[in-house]
């Protein structure tokens, strides 16, 4: 290699000449994907709701009447269902999952991948033939009734279609996505700030207010915007266990994509989901750190 | 360095900026080919940025630097005939040891018998049995051998200089130290340039042809590490080669001056005149201290008082108080000991101590 | 931390009831694939318990449709968002850039929006292009929300990726395209494995996004939705529990690679 220097070829040399152009390159097929597949088709959404009623053609001149249906027709109860049983959801697993989370993250050791993997593996399982589970457990004759019929004698009828089944069916389908966060963010509370806490003479109800809950909050944080943000969109929990009872938002919207044909509508309705939420995330988004919960900030 | 020979790398008014802080401001030196060329500073002194810009990894702001002549700021590392030791030696966890001194080989396309003798030629120069470690995984090596393993790997590339960013820093000072002297016997058995990179002028000293001493992002003195310890330039250099003895001082006419002891001013005599009102450091080493016995001359003689002693091994260091927050540091052999909390009177010959800028 | 042993067999037996409740469901299905009769009630006797759903399942050239269908959208899926992830990995995770900060947020704004909407967007979407809705355009509408997750789990790994050992493989000679291939990737490797794993399983089970995107064809999550809904059939539970089996399956490869990925970054460390 010694002696003359080897001649520079021309196509390295932009990589070299403008810094950050590895990195943006890099970015781009992500960024690409995106754009094609999740923001021309939001555009599309929202451009389809100022559509004229039951066209399918994006060529019209736009009109508002799907807004004015949504306002003067019955729309609002559904988004209050989705909104209050996404709620109710996140309250719920919140008590459930803390001290799981703080068990896996603090007490348990090897068990705790065990947990970890007995439970993330739901999430590889469709949704439907998990809750299909829960409809043959509660069903006519199902195992929680026929186990009551045999062992108590107590006849009961379908446990299923009822509002308490389907936040039962929610809690359930969500509680991984409460899990995992929570257990990072418990992760995150130093043993020794809590050893001190206690040293000092704070019982453990304070520790637990002044000391895990606030120290493991981006945990908590994301774990109740994931689940509240998929329950809103659920729609088999109402379907699947609920029959008809209740009516939430997203199948109101997946009905007017099928039975009733009216992709205006949808895409109305669909663009106040998507408005709705969008305000949650970018709210609850804008508060917290990413990197800070994955405890690794990149080296600077 | 003979400066009639043709450098084989020439540093030219490099300046580096990061925004509006300046790492490298205006420096210039060049490298003799075969020549053992040591930077030294403390952290932050752009040791580091300087090196990074040597071997390509960052651009110089202003200046240039040509290697045999030709101006190399532009171009890539990968396309530069020099070779980096890393800090973390930056071996590669996925490979065996072989493999990591065959990778540079591997890149050049070189045929998988020629580069597996070179590799095991260079693991036998750097004292690595390679029946041993030719198949070792370099996670299971040692800190020394970790670090043999990355000099075989930057001696594969055979580039034109080696650069060496504190690859020693890591490890304990007896290995350091064996492992340095190795350094210095492959730089002369192999007679390529090495240019290496430290914050211990101890380590610079022991391995160098040449030195130059970076303060923020100046060069403060560069020369033979004989000529660095005999004559430091100023009070950085000095106090940077080790525990030395400077004295504020102010010349009073001819070669008297007032020593600043915080306290009231001792009167001493220079080793060569300086004009009255000036003001300098005065150098005086710990070991051309010693004490004054009554009836014994010095070139100054000043009334201490014994605070401390240290033994260093076969010499005692001891800590005197000239003033109260006045203190000077004596070393002495062993033989000639002296008890703390006595007072007693210290002396130096003129010829061993020096005027500096401060 | 020292905890007492009450209070350990306190959260224990939480755990214990905790995923008790949570694998009830699955039991209650294999209960019900392996009862013979057409309508399924419980209890039953043992002799009424049969393999004959599965023997069914199996043999049925629909049911074959359907697995045929979901592994192809997962194929393509989990090859797609893997290598769209490691790309994006290194510029969330390993490159210094201007708009880096801005792509870190965006990158998860696809997981947090409701996949419904998403299958419908898309289909909505397909449909002004004029593109036929078919298995590949449901593979496009999982890449979509696979990639995102991808990104993550490779990025974790190219967090600790030293940024010394390209430069030495630079400064060595070595072109871009060989840091890559010699370097990159296979320090990478592991997670982009486990990332592989992950986007197959969430392929595999995913129904929302498919409901909407598949169009003529139809995956396996969709085609159990629809006998769901419209009635008990005994073979559904099977299909059920094969669906289910498999992703146990899947998960035990993906826990055993995590595991020797980690032993082997563990004794990488390095020994000074």
């Amino acid at each position: 290699m010694s002696g003359a220097l080897p001649v520079i070829p021309p196509k390295s040399r932009l990589l070299e000449r403008v810094p950050g152009l590895i990195g943006a390159l890099s970015a781009s097929p992500f960024a690409l994907l995106m754009l094609f597949g999740f923001v021309a088709p939001l555009l599309c959404v929202v451009w389809f709701g100022f559509m004229p009623s039951k066209t399918f053609s994006l060529l019209q001149a736009p009109t508002l009447e799907n807004y004015e249906t949504i306002f003067n027709q019955t729309y609002f109860k559904s988004i209050l269902w989705s909104l209050g049983l996404a709620s109710v959801t996140v309250l719920i697993l919140l008590v459930i999952c803390f001290p799981l989370a703080f068990a896996m993250a603090k007490i348990f050791k090897g068990v705790a991948s065990f947990i970890t993997y007995a439970i993330a593996t739901s999430l590889f399982v469709s949704e439907n033939i998990r809750l299909f589970g829960w409809v043959i457990g509660f069903m006519k004759n199902g195992v929680v009734g026929g186990t009551l019929a045999k062992v108590f004698d107590v006849q009961v009828d379908s446990l299923l279609y009822n509002i308490p089944v389907i936040i039962l069916g929610m809690v359930y389908v969500y509680l991984p996505f409460m899990l995992f966060p929570l257990v990072l963010g418990v992760k995150m509370v130093p043993d020794q700030v809590r050893e001190a806490a206690f040293d000092l003479g704070a019982s453990r109800w304070q520790v637990f207010k002044k000391i895990d809950l606030p120290l493991s909050m981006p945990g908590v944080m994301i774990g109740s915007l994931l689940v509240f943000v998929l329950s809103v969109g659920a729609i088999s929990e109402a379907k699947i266990l609920g029959g008809q009872k209740v009516v939430t938002i997203a199948s109101d919207i997946e009905s007017e994509f099928t039975y009733a044909q009216n992709w205006p509508l949808g895409s109305a309705l669909s663009t106040m989901f998507i408005a709705l939420t969008t305000v949650v995330v970018f709210f609850a988004l804008g508060r917290f750190d990413l990197e800070k919960l994955l405890g690794k900030k990149p080296a600077e | 360095m003979d400066e009639s020979a043709a450098p084989i790398l020439e540093v030219a008014n490099v300046t580096k900026r990061f925004g509006k802080f300046t790492a490298v401001n205006d420096v210039s030196f060049k490298i003799a080919d075969g020549e053992f060329f040591t930077l030294v500073g403390p952290s932050g002194s752009g040791k580091t940025t300087l090196l990074r810009m040597l071997v390509g990894m960052e651009k110089p702001t202003t200046g240039e630097l040509r290697l045999r002549g030709k101006i190399i700021n532009d171009l890539a590392p990968n396309l530069r005939p020099t070779c980096m030791v890393f800090q973390s030696l930056a071996l590669f966890p996925h490979m065996t040891v072989g493999k990591n001194v065959e990778f540079p080989l591997a890149i050049r396309g070189a045929r998988e018998s020629e580069r597996r003798t070179r590799a095991w030629e260079l693991l036998k120069l750097l004292h690595l049995d390679p029946n041993r470690y030719y198949d070792k995984n370099v996670t299971q090596c040692s800190g020394g051998e970790r670090q043999r393993v990355a000099l075989a790997r930057a001696l594969a590339y055979d580039p034109e200089i080696l650069f060496f960013d504190e690859p020693l820093s890591a490890l304990d000072a007896r290995l350091r130290k064996t492992l340095q002297k190795e350094l210095k016997d492959i730089q002369r058995s192999t007679k390529k340039t090495f240019c290496y990179v430290t914050h211990s002028l101890e380590e610079a000293m022991v391995m160098s042809d040449r030195v130059a001493i970076l303060r923020s992002g100046v060069i403060e003195q560069i020369g033979q590490p004989d000529e660095i310890y005999a004559s430091p330039k100023n009070a950085f250099v000095a106090e940077f080669m080790g525990e030395v003895n400077l004295l504020d001082i102010i010349a009073s006419g001819d070669t008297a001056a007032l020593w600043d002891t915080g306290r009231k001013p001792i009167s001493l005599t220079l080793p060569a005149p300086l004009e009255a009102g000036t003001k300098r450091k005065l150098l005086v080493r710990p070991e051309s201290l010693r004490f004054v016995s009554p009836g014994e001359t010095a070139g100054n003689t000043v009334p201490v008082r014994i605070l401390n002693q240290f033994s260093l091994g076969s010499r005692i260091q001891y800590h005197v108080e000239v003033t109260p927050g006045c203190t000077l540091t004596v070393e002495r052999l062993r033989e000639e000991r002296s008890a703390a909390g006595a007072d007693a009177v210290l002396g130096w010959d003129l010829a061993d101590s020096q005027i500096l800028e401060s | 931390m020292i905890v007492t042993r009450t209070q350990k067999a306190g959260f224990s037996l939480y755990a214990g009831i905790v995923l008790l409740v949570f694998y009830f469901p699955v039991f209650c299905i294999i209960v019900a694939s392996l009862s013979k009769k057409r309508f399924f009630s419980f209890p039953y006797a043992s002799e009424e318990m049969t393999f004959k759903w599965y023997a069914d399942a199996a043999n049925s050239p629909q049911v074959h449709d359907f697995v045929g269908v979901s592994l192809r959208i997962a194929a393509v899926a989990a090859l797609a968002s893997v290598t769209i992830g490691f790309f994006s990995a290194l510029a969330y995770a390993r490159y210094r850039w201007r708009g880096r900060q801005t792509f870190q947020r965006l990158v998860l704004l696809p997981l947090f929006f409701p996949q419904s909407v998403l299958g419908l967007a898309l289909l909505m979407w397909f449909n002004f292009l004029n593109v036929t809705t078919a298995w590949w355009t449901a593979a496009i509408a999982h890449t979509v929300w696979i990639a995102p997750i991808t990104t993550l789990i490779i990025s974790i790994q190219a967090y600790g990726l030293d940024e010394s050992l390209e430069e030495a493989a630079r400064d060595m000679g070595a072109t871009r395209w060989q840091i890559l291939r010699k370097i990159t990737i296979p320090l990478l490797l592991p997670g982009m494995i486990s990332a592989t794993c992950f986007a197959v399983l969430l392929s595999w089970g995913n129904f929302a996004l498919s409901l909407f995107t598949t169009g003529a064809d139809s995956a396996l999550p969709e085609w159990l939705y629809a006998r769901m809904t419209s009635g008990y059939q005994p073979m559904v539970p099977a299909v059920g529990v094969i669906n289910v089996g498999v992703a146990i399956l899947l998960v035990i490869v993906l826990f055993t690679i995590v595991r020797w990925s980690t032993r082997k970054s563990r004794t990488s460390a390095p020994s000074h």
